[in-house]
């Protein structure tokens, strides 16, 4: 996960897995989420998504919700993390609403 | 039908992943993996696909957790050697390895250093790692891996500079070399993170 310093923005992997947790999945339905919600244009391999659950659980923005079954552990999106996910929102507005102006929508 | 095919691929997951590949689309799944063998038997030309990864660097409760992850997400998942070791008590130490996987010892990840993944063929590329961060991670770990040995060679160089200048020379030379994957890891490492700058 690289997230800028100076901006705040989120790379599209870190925005659409908080995206797909505000109901708790497990890794392949965050993965189907995904494929599902861009119709196949950001495909994310299940080693790039293990790494992006860890760095986002290690963050707190993401949690772990029911860990019953171990090879399908279901996580969900905290509050600090709904936080990041709303700031994404409000800069990717300005952002196209900028573009928007200039290059005519 | 079955059948068993004696190959050794060492580290390399590439050649090992792509000789898999090639196999299946032959019409040869996987069922069982040995020291210096696999096991297929016959299914359709192309029904699945596989991905095979470097995992020595974890812990084996991480190792543990990635695999049943990886099964969680409908892949059939194997652990392959990369060494040729048969000693029970054997012990080695990974100092490029993350805390809790630097020693390793035959009960725990020592002949478990790869994850061969098997997944239903469906018609798109079959990657575990996707983004920019996770291809330097993996190139970082190679990286690490040589210059590991490029350290050691250069210490046992030093190590036998004043009595065997010969040894002194041969280690030397071997450091040098070991050197040479590190440069080129390096210089990928670079590039992307070139890239990265302009583009996710």
């Amino acid at each position: 996960m690289r997230d800028n310093a100076k901006s705040g923005a989120l790379t599209e992997v870190t925005f659409f897995v908080l995206l797909a947790l505000y109901e708790p999945r497990h890794g392949y339905a965050i993965m189907q989420f995904i494929e599902d919600k861009t119709n196949g244009r950001l495909v994310l391999g299940a080693g790039s998504l293990y790494g992006a659950i860890d760095s986002l659980c290690k963050k707190g923005w993401i949690e772990l919700y029911d860990d019953s079954d171990v090879r399908k552990k279901e996580y969900r999106i905290t509050d600090l993390g709904k936080q990041i996910a709303e700031q994404e929102l409000a800069r990717l507005t300005e952002v196209t609403q900028i573009a928007e102006e200039i290059i005519g929508g | 039908m079955e059948k068993k095919v004696n190959r050794f691929f060492g580290a390399s997951t590439e050649i090992q992943a792509k000789w898999l590949n090639r196999m299946a689309s032959e019409g040869w799944k996987l069922i069982r993996t040995g020291k210096m063998s696999y096991e297929f038997e016959s299914c359709d030309p192309g029904k699945v696909q596989y991905a095979v990864e470097f995992i020595a660097d974890k812990s084996q409760k991480n190792a543990e957790d990635y695999k049943a992850f990886l099964e969680g997400c409908g892949y059939k998942v194997w652990y392959k050697n990369a060494n040729l070791s048969y000693s029970v008590g054997k012990v080695r130490w990974r100092p490029w390895a993350e805390a809790g996987g630097q020693i390793t010892t035959s009960w725990t990840t020592y002949n478990k250093e790869l994850l061969i993944v098997e997944k239903e063929n469906d018609g798109k590329p079959f990657e575990l790692h996707t983004t920019a961060t996770d291809r330097i991670g993996f190139l970082k770990k190679w990286r690490n891996v040589w210059l590991t040995y490029t350290t050691m060679f250069f210490l046992m160089g030093i190590l036998f500079l004043f009595q065997t200048p010969i040894a002194s020379i041969v280690f030397g030379g071997l450091g040098l070399l070991s050197l040479i994957p590190v440069v080129l890891y390096q210089e990928q490492i670079r590039k992307i993170k070139k890239m990265d700058d302009l583009q996710e």
